[in-house]
């Protein structure tokens, strides 16, 4: 009996112990209690979520996204400017779709999750974190919509093996309800938010000025969209044009809500001083504190950077990596400016009135008043940057200049340059070696030390480079690939003033008069626009087309990475780019006067661009429609 | 040693008997589909462009699933298409391009129209698709050599080919194009010879004879092939075209 007692005691004891033993989770898997109960856990995953947010930054391009390689840059895409790497129309190169739904997979995680963890925060700090997260979902499911169209709608988190693969192949939902869905969440973020974050982190005002960008993108799609693609009664492609009124109204109510919460940097602006206008708009890029900053990423070398300057400096400033002027600006974008002389085309006005070319002092007289607004986004040729100017010079030109240098090419043309008279350089070694004489004896390397250069195309190629978001204070040595580490601003006041006026001009267009919508669109951009030291709009009534609208935009916003998406969704850049060869401006040194003059001509390395209409819905992966074979394919792929 | 020699036979005969001696368990494609776009009025191919954004033809198996992924090639440029290399079996065969969609749906998504075609390929199997172009482009004359300028000028007129309001979308521009091959279209032109015409909001001159002249100097001594294109703002944007006309510079 006793023998029994004992012996039921030994095993109950190793029962009960090796059972306890067993229930314990591993020890080096990290727990869902390890994350959710404290505040740096919390911050640890709203890290990671943030860092796969679709922000199309430095590392943004037609290569991909999060990518540094950053040679094929997207202003060279859309007309914005010219790249010796990218010479033609391209839609994305990388497939964005099986990027998004894992990050859409964390988001849902989170939000199923936290609610059972509430206990450890307040009200307040639970109610801000799930704002959060659908903000961020919001924001990925903007980057699909705005891709795709309509796509599979996951708002939960899938769970296989419980659930069977079939039920798991989600169909595409209607664009429409991706759109209405964005909104919701954006509402909800909205509510649910606190004023203040972390720098780089969402706050409630985030959410409004998102809300307006997405809002006016799906107004756009459905007033402008003409394609119309339905998986069933749902309309997978394209939305009802019945809807583009409500979008643009949210897409200006969100913009609303950010009066006096943020306002256009203005720090050394000075009414009555373009230099100040410029200087103002180039340091609008570094300074951290700027109350137009809504939405960043910041870098920081080493743990994380990108190769913006390496890229993009001019050819004279460029660093040991070897890479540089792969943004050049085309003569297209300048001439949306205003302040230099132009014919009545609106073109750049370089001839006198026989047609022969007008001579200058130096390249940078004729834009002596140009809007500082151009000068801080583009670098003219002859400008400073960093101290030094920048020579863009295309060649010499050797022949008599007694009665006028008549055009050397005609103005429709692509063909190259005559050879005789025009002494030119193919790289900058040869440049360097062989310097032309001067009539008083002075040497001149044929090109400037910025290009233009035949051959390799490492200067600039369109006459100009590009100088928003370089670092004016990077020395040479540190304009390296992955080096630099300047803050990208995903979203800025400007463009949801911008917003604003694109839904107040669309709006009023619309015989909506619920609110003095043209008024408000006047104000908008002639906020914009004295900021930028242009020419102000006199009355609402001047602003009688949406071009206007458009090529504030364009201006405002070139070489962010926003341009392409406007013009998709204003549905224009089937027409913009039909075999376009773009304008370039190239400086020339006519040795007999000791004077320059400036030939507007075609891009001679005869880049066409043509846009694919197709390309206004992007290709699904065929991996993703043979995984999942309930979704059906965009037309024309 | 011997261990060696015995993996290495035990090997030889696994290689040797894993390869099979047929490379599937399928026939192989081998039947033929033919056929052609015609405009149902005319009875005459629809012009289009050779692959790029030409007439394209779909193919879905039915006789393999529900929801197969389709199979598509494209068309040649007169709108005759052959394709020899296709699975024996059931299908649903549609065509896109330049005409009234075979397949179109109301608002709501419902399918007011469906005109694809299900057969069976076997053999040789021939179909052929009666279809409303979105324009008629047709040539007025003869191209004309201006020998002073070299230069090409040429005369044509576009109509609308349908009378459904919902493919009367603005004409958008009319193109010249010129090429060295008698392929010729948007995706197969000389850049610098071709001209385009683009009219802004419903402004085309439909029905009148527009005269269009080659943008550059033509070279001596050699043939071009000339076509002229239209297109509504409708989908893909595809042109409408006339037939190919050659002309020879002495």
């Amino acid at each position: 009996m006793k023998l029994k007692k004992y012996i039921l005691f030994a095993v109950l004891t190793i029962c009960f112990t090796a059972c306890r033993k067993l229930d314990l989770p591993p020890p080096n898997v990290v727990q869902d209690p390890d994350v959710f109960t404290t505040e740096p856990g919390i911050r640890a995953y709203m890290a990671r979520v943030y860092s796969g947010l679709p922000v199309e930054d430095f590392r943004y391009s037609p290569r991909g996204m999060n990518d540094f390689w950053l040679v094929n840059p997207m202003p060279a895409n859309t007309g914005e400017a010219l790249s010796r790497d990218l010479n033609g129309a391209t839609s994305e190169n990388f497939e964005y779709f099986q990027m998004a739904y894992p990050q859409i997979r964390d988001i849902n995680y989170f939000i199923q999750t936290l609610p059972q963890y509430a206990n450890n925060y307040t009200e307040d700090q639970v109610k801000n974190w799930l704002g959060e997260a659908h903000f961020l979902r919001a924001f990925t499911y903007y980057a699909l919509v705005k891709r795709y169209g309509g796509v599979p709608l996951v708002d939960r988190v899938l769970n296989y093996p419980d659930e069977t693969i079939e039920d798991l192949q989600l169909p595409r939902e209607s664009e429409e309800a991706i759109w209405d869905f964005i909104a919701t969440d954006l509402d909800f973020a909205i509510e649910n938010m606190g004023e203040e974050n972390q720098v780089g982190r969402a706050n409630k005002w985030v959410a409004a000025a998102l809300k307006s960008r997405a809002m006016l993108h799906a107004g756009s799609i459905a007033k402008y969209n003409q394609v119309s693609l339905f998986d069933g009664q749902k309309r997978v492609c394209g939305v009802p044009a019945a809807k583009a009124n409500t979008y643009f109204k949210a897409a200006y109510d969100a913009a609303k809500m950010l009066d006096g919460k943020y306002s256009l940097y203005k720090e050394s602006w000075s009414a009555t001083d373009k230099e100040a206008q410029y200087q103002n708009f180039v340091d609008l890029f570094f300074d951290e504190d700027s109350p137009e900053n809504i939405f960043v990423r910041q870098y920081h070398y080493p743990e994380s950077a990108h190769g913006y300057d390496a890229y993009n400096v001019p050819r004279q400033l460029m660093g040991a990596n070897g890479y540089s002027a792969e943004v050049n600006p085309t003569l297209n974008f300048v001439e949306l400016f205003d302040g230099f002389p132009k014919n009545a085309n609106g073109t750049i006005k370089t001839l006198d009135n026989n047609g022969d070319y007008v001579l200058y002092d130096n390249t940078m007289e004729i834009f002596a008043d140009a809007e500082p607004r151009l000068r801080a986004s583009v670098v003219l040729p002859g400008d400073i940057m960093k101290g030094q100017s920048i020579e863009i010079r295309r060649g010499i030109y050797t022949g008599a200049v007694a009665g006028g240098i008549s055009k050397l090419v005609p103005e429709s043309s692509t063909s190259p340059y005559p050879t005789t008279n025009i002494v030119s350089a193919s790289n900058l070694a040869e440049n360097l070696a062989n310097p032309y004489t001067l009539p008083n004896g002075d040497k001149m390397t044929p090109a400037g030390l910025s290009g233009y250069f035949t051959a390799d195309g490492t200067g600039a190629v369109s006459g100009f480079s590009v100088r928003k978001y370089i670092d004016p204070d990077r020395a040479t040595a540190d304009v390296l690939e992955n080096r630099s580490d300047q803050t990208w601003i995903e979203i800025r006041y400007a463009e949801v003033l911008l917003n604003l006026a694109e839904a107040a001009y669309e709006l009023d267009a619309a015989g909506q008069n619920d609110n003095n919508y043209l008024q408000d669109a006047f104000t908008a951009i002639n906020q914009i626009r004295e900021r930028a030291g242009a020419t102000l709009l006199a009355t609402a009534a001047d602003l009688n087309n949406v071009d206007i609208v458009r090529n504030e935009r364009r201006k405002e916003l070139a070489f962010e990475n926003k341009i392409w998406w406007d013009l998709k969704r204003w549905r224009i850049l089937d027409k913009e780019q039909n075999g376009t060869v773009y304008r370039v401006l190239m400086p020339f040194y006519a040795a007999q006067a000791g004077k320059y003059f400036l030939d507007a001509r075609l891009d001679q390395r005869n880049s066409r661009y043509t846009f694919d209409v197709r390309w206004y819905y992007q290709q699904i992966p065929n991996s993703v429609i043979s995984r999942d074979p309930k979704i059906i394919q965009n037309p024309g792929y | 040693m011997k261990k060696l020699i015995y993996a290495g036979l035990a090997l030889a005969l696994f290689a040797v008997t894993s390869c099979s001696k047929d490379y599937d368990n399928y026939p192989e494609p081998e039947e033929t589909l033919t056929g052609s776009v015609v405009d149902s009025e005319t009875g005459e191919g629809i012009q289009t462009e050779a692959g790029g954004n030409g007439t394209r033809i779909r193919l879905d198996e039915l006789s393999y699933s529900d929801n197969p992924t389709p199979y598509y090639f494209y068309s040649m440029q007169d709108g005759t298409f052959n394709n020899n290399k296709i699975f024996k079996g059931h299908y649903r065969v549609s065509v896109e391009g330049p005409f009234v969609p075979l397949l179109q749906t109301d608002a709501s998504g419902n399918v007011t129209v469906d005109n694809r075609k299900e057969l069976d390929i076997n053999g040789t199997t021939n179909v052929q698709f009666e279809v409303e172009p979105f324009l008629n482009v047709e040539w007025v004359g003869e191209p004309v050599y201006n020998a002073a300028d070299s230069t090409v000028t040429v005369q044509a007129r576009f109509t609308r080919g349908t009378s459904n309001p919902n493919f009367q979308q603005n004409i958008t521009d009319v193109y010249l194009y010129v090429n060295f091959l008698p392929y010729v279209g948007n995706n197969y032109r000389v850049d610098r010879l071709s001209t385009q015409v683009s009219y802004s909001g419903d402004t085309a001159p439909v029905g009148e004879t527009i005269t269009l002249t080659s943008s550059n100097k033509l070279d001596q001594h050699r043939d071009y092939y000339l076509r002229v294109g239209a297109r509504i703002s409708y989908g893909q944007n595809w042109y409408n075209y006339t037939t190919v006309k050659k002309l020879t510079i002495p």
